[in-house]
Formats: structure tokens, sequence, C-alpha cells
């Protein structure tokens, strides 16, 4: 079964000069009920102007121009903003990539992760939210989270910011979870951790996630469906065995070449690259 | 032994934090008495997670930081007692490249006096040799002549980080310490400037200390590797030994950590 459908979204930046940057071009993917699906691709590629797309989140000069977002049968492009703001936060729910800067400073996190319950759940009294979020809290796996609730973020480190991130979007059990890069900004040791929680989260409580990034090793550790995306096309789209197993794009084979494989590349032989004169778009594309 | 550049003996980097007038200042250890060597022409590379005091370490070496206490040894002179000429002569030879392509370079300067500044200040160069070796540096990063009058917001990260690393080799240096220079980067221009990196070393003799913690990097273009911990050093040893046969605890949390692609 399908959470969401994302058919021929199309998201284009218009300059004054009348430019048009089409950063997402006919993209079409599905996310299934309680799967991981991961959108790979270099900067520019248009992987978090798709998320974002999903959010509603395209400021001026950005616009959606065309396709349709299929959330449980309801297309959200065709929501008014206030029953977009619905959605938000208590159907889908994101993190972003800087913990350090996403939270915001002067809040204590139990006032932060309340925020979104006071929103979305306005039949639940202070003692109960106050629950909540320190269940909350403790699903994240933030020691004393009683005592956590008081705390400013300045006050924790890098890995506990990204899990009261995760805690917030938790809070009200999104129906998706979309993760924007939630791990580039920490050490592998707190990275496998947060991957860890995420898969955790999952099992529990059943939340398919969209998850964004540049890191094919992560890609592999944690994905069930791969979204390829290059100029703002997806040029493949495959499970994640088969991508790994068997990449058939030439883009995807070259990104999967040029980074070095314990054990397998040559120590200091020199990389495969991505070859800039290449215009990868012109190969067929592999939607499998 | 002459194929030793650096001989680092008991380096000590530590912070005092005033926790009150009528407390005892906290003393953070941030290196904490590491002693290493570095070979010539070897890539050495420190890794470590945020905190660790690779930076610092580096932050030493090149004299952005003064150290609390140990040696620093520079083919045999102490580069803590440097000053005057000497002092200028050991900066000609030791050059970073640096994290980010975005803030370290000046983005009111053209790239053509970006290269040129440290052949500026540090050489006798006429105006047309400088212009003549900086445009031979950028066909040697992998850059177009026509770039030189192009300003740094014109280019991409690869490109700019090309920049810093043509920049590094103005004045001929020895040894380059390479900060985490990949880490800003996507994963195929990642590919393209380690591919430079190791072209350049063998071009240029150059030795190579890099700061990572990326550890696929590290063990693809390292000789040695050193894990730093809390301001110390837990393990020192050649690369495939370190992968292969990781002693200390730390090490191999770290190494479990690492998300690998294995088929």
């Amino acid at each position: 079964m399908n959470l969401i459908e994302v058919k021929n979204l199309k998201t284009y930046f218009f300059s004054d000069e009348g430019e048009v940057n089409k950063a997402v071009n006919n993209v079409s993917f599905e996310i299934p009920q309680g799967k991981t699906v991961c959108i790979v691709g270099e900067s520019g590629s248009g992987k978090s102007i798709t998320a974002m797309s999903i959010m509603q989140l395209i400021d001026h000069p950005g616009r959606i121009v065309g396709g349709e977002i299929i959330l449980e049968e309801s297309n959200l492009l065709k929501l008014s903003d206030a029953q977009m703001r619905k959605v938000r936060g208590r159907d889908v729910a994101m993190i972003f990539q800087e913990p350090m800067t996403s939270l915001n400073p002067s809040y204590t996190v139990g006032y932060q992760i309340d925020e979104a319950l006071r929103l979305h759940h306005k039949e639940l009294n202070k003692q109960q939210r106050f629950d909540k979020v320190v269940e909350a809290l403790d699903l994240v796996g933030i020691p004393d989270p009683k005592e956590k609730y008081g705390e400013y973020p300045f006050k924790l480190s890098g890995g506990q910011r990204q899990r009261v991130m995760i805690a917030i979007a938790m809070a009200c059990e999104p129906k998706l979870l979309i993760a924007d890069e939630p791990t580039t900004a920490l050490d592998v040791t707190i990275q496998a951790q947060v991957l860890d929680l995420m898969k955790k989260l999952q099992d529990e409580t059943g939340t398919s996630i969209l998850f964004i990034t540049h890191d094919l090793a992560v890609v592999y550790q944690i994905a069930d469906e791969v979204v390829v995306m290059y100029r703002g096309h997806i040029v493949e789209k495959a499970s994640a065995k088969e991508l790994f197993e068997n990449p058939k794009h030439p883009y995807t084979k070259a990104l999967l070449n040029s980074i070095p494989k314990p054990g397998v590349t040559p120590r200091k032989s020199r990389l495969d690259t991505v070859d800039d004169t290449v215009d990868y778009l012109s190969f067929p594309k592999e939607i499998r | 032994m002459s194929d030793t550049i650096f001989q680092i003996k008991q380096l000590k980097k530590h912070y005092e934090i005033n926790l009150g007038l009528f407390k005892k200042p906290k003393i953070i250890k941030a290196v904490d008495s590491i002693s290493f060597e570095v070979k010539k022409g070897e890539i050495l590379s420190i890794v470590g997670e945020s905190g660790c005091g690779k930076s610092t370490t580096a932050k030493m070496i090149l004299k952005i930081e003064e150290p609390t206490g140990g040696e620093i040894l520079f083919e045999g002179a102490d580069i803590t007692k440097l000053s005057g000429s000497d002092l200028v002569a050991y900066r000609k030879k030791v050059q970073i490249i640096f994290q980010d392509p975005y803030s370290s370079l000046n983005p009111r300067w053209k790239v053509g006096r970006i290269i040129a500044e440290p052949l500026a200040l540090n050489s006798d160069m006429s105006k047309g040799e400088i212009k003549e070796r900086v445009l031979y540096l950028m066909e040697r990063v992998g850059m177009l002549p026509e770039w030189y009058d192009r300003y740094p917001h014109q280019f991409s990260g690869g490109q700019r980080q090309r920049i810093g690393i043509a920049r590094a080799l103005a004045l001929n240096p020895e040894i380059i310490i390479c900060d985490e220079p990949v880490s800003a980067l996507d994963v195929s221009i990642q590919a393209q400037v380690l591919n430079l990196l190791l072209d350049l070393q063998e071009e240029f003799n150059l030795t190579y200390i890099f700061i990572s913690h990326d550890l696929s990097v590290v063990n693809h273009i390292s000789d040695r590797i050193i894990v730093m911990y809390y301001g110390k050093i837990v393990e020192m040893k050649p690369a495939e030994a370190l992968f292969q046969n990781p002693e200390h605890d730390y090490t191999q949390k770290l190494l479990s950590a690492i998300p690998k692609i294995d088929l």
C-alpha cells in the first residue's frame, strides 16, 4: 500500500530576467506504508526541493507548477493554506540537516516539542501534553527526559539536538517523516546512533520515511527503495537491493564507482569520476 | 633521521575556562601530550570525532595556535621558538587547504589575485613572472586559463577547492596540511579532488597531513593513520594494519560505525 504518490511533480524557479530553472522536472515516485525511500543525488539535483514540495514549503521565486501529491487519496496540492497547515506536523513532519540552527535557542527543548502538540492536539490538557513530551524524549533516547524538558538547546550536543528534532517530528506520530540529510553534520558514531534510532521508531510506529542524502553508504544501510535524481529528473528508481547489486543507469554507476570501497579499491588508485562532459539525461531512464 | 620532516614530542594544548571569580578555572586538555613523526613523502592522516583535537594539532603545526607544552621539531629545529626570517621561511614550506571552499576565498578578489597572494607577499618575482606562475598552477590543478579573471562565486564547490589547492602550491611547499578538504563536497566531486591531491603529491613530491573524519576516504589515500580521542592518540598504524586489525576499543567502535556497502 502506498502512503504517498508523487505524480509528475514540477517545481520551477523563476528569475527576474525571465529564466526558468526546472529544479524538479516531472518527478514521479511512491512511498509505501512503513517503508523507507531514499532520494540520492548531488547538490542541485532537486532532491531537497522535492521534499520541500511535499511539505509545500517552496517560497518565491519558486513555484509548484504541476503534478499531484496524493496522501491517502487527497491531493495535497489542492488543499488550502489552512488545510495544509493541519497536514504539516501532524501527517507529514520534517527534520533538517543542521541540528544547531533548526532549534530555537531561546525556548526550552520541552516547549519546542510541546508546540506541535498544542497546535494539533487541542484535546490534550497541560499534564497530558507534558507526559507526551517526556515520552517522546524518552523514545528518542535522551537520558533523564523529565529533567531535559527544561533544558535549552545550547546545553545539548549535536547528536542530542538531532534527537530532539526527531522527537519534535515524531510527537504527533506522523504518517510520513521527511529527513533531509539528518546525519550529514554529525560524527560517524553519532550518525550510526541516529540511523538506528530512526529504524527503531519506524518499527515501533509504522511511519514511512523519505530520506534525502548524498551519502550512498547511508542509503545502503537504511533504504528499502531508492530514487536517484540528476538535474531535476529521476534517472533510476529501484529497490535498494537491485540498485546496489545491479545499477543500470550510467549516472548511478558513475556515482557508485566514485566512492572508495575498503578492501576492493586499491589504495591510492585514481577513483572513477562522474564525467562533467557527459549529459546523463541522454540515456534512457531506468525505472524499476 | 633524514626522512623525518616533523618530530612532535609531548605536544599539549590546554585551554582554561573561567567558571567565576572565586572558582578554580577548569582546564580543557584539547591536545594532551601527543607524540608522532611525519616522514617525507607520506600521507599521514589524523582521524577522530569533533573535539578530539585533530584540528588543534594542525593549527599548532601551522603556528596559528601556540602549544601549552611540548616540541614541534621541523627538520630538527623547534618551530615554537622560530621568529623573524626563520619563521617566514618556515611558513613558506608548510601550507594548508581548508575545509570550506566558500569561506576561505575572498569573494571580492579574482581567482588570479587569490592564487598570486602568497607569491606577492613572499617572493621577489615580477608581476609578469607571478602571472606566469599562477597560470601554470591553474593548469596543474585542472583549471582553464580564461578563468583567471573570474570571481569565486562563479565556481562550484569542487572548482573552488581547486583554487585553494593552487594557492597552497604557489610557494612550492614541502608539506600541505589538508583540513577536511573534501568533506564539504559531493561524492563525485570528492573523487575528483582526491585524484588531484594524489597526482600533485607524486608530481611535486609533497607530504600531506590529512585531517578527516571520513574513514573510507582516509583508508583510500593514507600511508599511516593516527586515531585521536579526547586529545590523546589511541592508535597509530599503517593504514592497512589499522583497518584489518584495529586494536583499541575506540578504533573498533569508529570502524564499525562507518556505513559500508558490501556486496
